[in-house]
């Protein structure tokens, strides 16, 4: 059993005096209630003068302005959002479609002979899907002299992006040998409104090629990089015309009389940034398809070879290029034309640009030997290029030329080119 | 015509199956890169604008970024990678470059 201790009486009386001298102590229960209700009563009424004003200022005609610009904030969301998304369309679409291409108009005027005007368009095409596909492709429009027009396929491949270093090309391309006809060679870049001799049709450099091609490039540390191009394509023709050779065409087949496939390629080395060393070459074989201009079968085939080396370095505003490239054909004593031959030329070029990079000067010299005299030339061109935009040229150029005497090889002449590229 | 079939398929299938191959086995780092272009990268726009700077001018005169409009730059720029040999990775550093100064 528990023991309930004896009250503390002394503890109680201090108690009573202190709740005595309290003042809530001394207020009567009711009087706290009254005060309370007052209170309450006080705040519901300032509160209904607060409901009261919030809903005046609901209804007052500035509240639409607050509204507008509520809902005009909104749209503005909603129109960044669109903006957003219709700029990652532009970037992010799966397929893209780009036309490219690059035009020129010239005045040509040879010492011997009339000057005239001459208009070129060579239009260029770029599907693409992903970064998986691109099909790319130009047609070169040309105005002859009898004022036809002629149409080609410049080239039109398929590429496969393989991986970080592979790219496949299926079609018909650009030759991978040497570097002015794959890279060089449209009006907007090169530096002078001609070609250096050698470098066109029958030439010493093949054009373009029919078949596949594997090409890429790998980055050799922070600086070097090194790049390469391989092929098998259908090959060359040879033209055959009084007992000889007439020339090499290598504009690209797709068919193949010798049937014999071409293999080839290039490799590049770039120790620094902008200094360009490669080797190009390919080999296979080739036959006579065509004889005085009419179309010849049986002829046997023989070896063909091509050999270049090339180089650039850009400085400042200085640009040096140079390229040597041969093809060789082999003799055959059966053929109808059973002399082959050499078709050789090189060129260096040199270009600097002054004046805010507003103007150009450039220098070239080719020495371009064909087995045939008439056709052999060796030339220096100078020229001076106002820049009109990036890929936007005027220019003004002078070629010395010798070749046989009497020849048009042997003709000097004046040049003037715009050209625009895309 | 049999003889000279061989070679051709042997190439196309050997570059095919040596690019899968080198596909598969790149490091992560680079296969991410080039699988995921939207991904945000802060040193890709001054990777770009570096190769952009040492490659873009050695053919022809450099070419303004604000020429091209972002999508037409992604043609380009597949296209100059075919021609100047660049890899898959420095083609979309490039482009982060070109898209972000036109
Ligand atoms: C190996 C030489 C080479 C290099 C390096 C090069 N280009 Fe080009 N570029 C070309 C050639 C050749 C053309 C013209 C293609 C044609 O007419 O078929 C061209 C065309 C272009 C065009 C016109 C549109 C098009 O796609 O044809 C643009 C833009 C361009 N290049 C930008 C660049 C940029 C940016 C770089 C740097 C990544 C670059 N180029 C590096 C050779 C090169």
């Amino acid at each position: 059993m528990k023991t309930t201790p004896r009250p503390n009486l002394s503890g109680a009386l201090w108690l009573l005096i202190l709740l005595s001298a309290s003042p809530v102590f001394a207020q009567s229960h009711a009087d706290r209630i009254d005060e309370l209700e007052a209170k309450t009563l006080a705040m519901a009424e300032e509160l209904a003068i607060l409901r009261a004003e919030l809903e005046k200022e609901r209804q007052a005609p500035d509240s639409e302005d607050m509204r507008s610009i509520r809902s005009e904030s909104v749209a503005a969301r909603q129109a960044a959002q669109n903006a957003e998304i219709a700029a990652s369309e532009w970037k992010n679409s799966d397929s893209v479609t780009h036309l490219a291409g690059y035009a020129s108009a010239d005045y040509v005027s040879p010492e011997n002979g009339n000057a005239a005007f001459v208009a070129n368009f060579n239009p260029m095409f770029h599907f693409q899907y992903k970064d998986r596909i691109l099909w790319e492709a130009e047609i070169e429009v040309e105005i002859e002299e009898n004022g036809d027009t002629s149409m080609g396929l410049e080239y039109s491949t398929i590429d496969l992006f393989l991986n970080n270093n592979m790219v496949l090309l299926a079609g018909k391309f650009l030759s991978p040998v040497g570097n002015f006809r794959q890279n060089i060679h449209p009006s907007w870049i090169n530096k002078l409104p001609s070609a250096p001799p050698g470098f066109g049709h029958d030439g010493a450099a093949p054009l373009a090629e029919v078949g596949v091609q594997l090409r890429g490039g790998f980055k050799i540390g922070e600086q070097s990089r090194m790049t390469y191009a391989g092929f098998i394509g259908n090959g060359p023709k040879l033209e055959g015309e009084d007992g000889e050779i007439h020339g090499i065409d290598t504009d690209g087949f797709t068919g193949d009389p010798d049937d014999e496939k071409v293999f080839g390629g290039r490799v590049s080395l770039l120790p620094l940034p902008k200094l360009e060393l490669a080797v190009s070459g390919a080999f296979g074989d080739a036959a006579v398809v065509e004889n005085d201009g009419v179309d010849f079968e049986g002829d046997p085939t023989r070896d063909y070879k091509v050999f270049g080396v090339d180089a650039s370095y850009q400085w400042n505003n200085l640009d040096l290029r140079g390229e040597f490239i041969r093809q060789d054909i082999a003799n055959e004593a059966t053929s109808i034309a059973p002399e082959g031959g050499v078709w050789e030329t090189w060129y260096l070029q040199g270009a600097y640009k002054f004046a805010d990079a507003k103007w150009e000067g450039v220098a070239r010299y080719t020495d371009y030997t064909s087995p045939h005299p008439d056709k052999s030339q060796e030339q220096w061109a100078l020229g001076v290029n106002y820049l009109l935009a990036p890929s936007a040229m005027l220019k003004f150029a002078y070629e010395s030329n010798t070749g046989l005497a009497g020849e048009s090889t042997d003709d000097d002449r004046w040049l003037v080119q715009i050209a625009y590229g895309y | 015509m049999k003889k000279q079939l061989l070679p051709v398929i042997a190439f196309a299938l050997a570059s095919v199956a040596l690019g899968t191959g080198i596909a598969l086995s790149q490091s992560p780092a680079v296969a991410a890169e080039t699988a995921t272009p939207t991904q945000t990268d802060p040193m890709q726009f001054a990777r770009g604008a570096k190769a952009w700077a040492n490659n873009c001018s050695r053919c022809h005169n450099m070419r303004d970024p604000k020429e091209l409009r972002d999508d037409q730059w992604r043609a380009a720029m597949m296209h100059m990678r075919v021609r100047a040999g660049l890899t898959a990775a420095e083609t979309e550093d490039i482009l982060k470059f070109l898209q972000g100064s036109n």
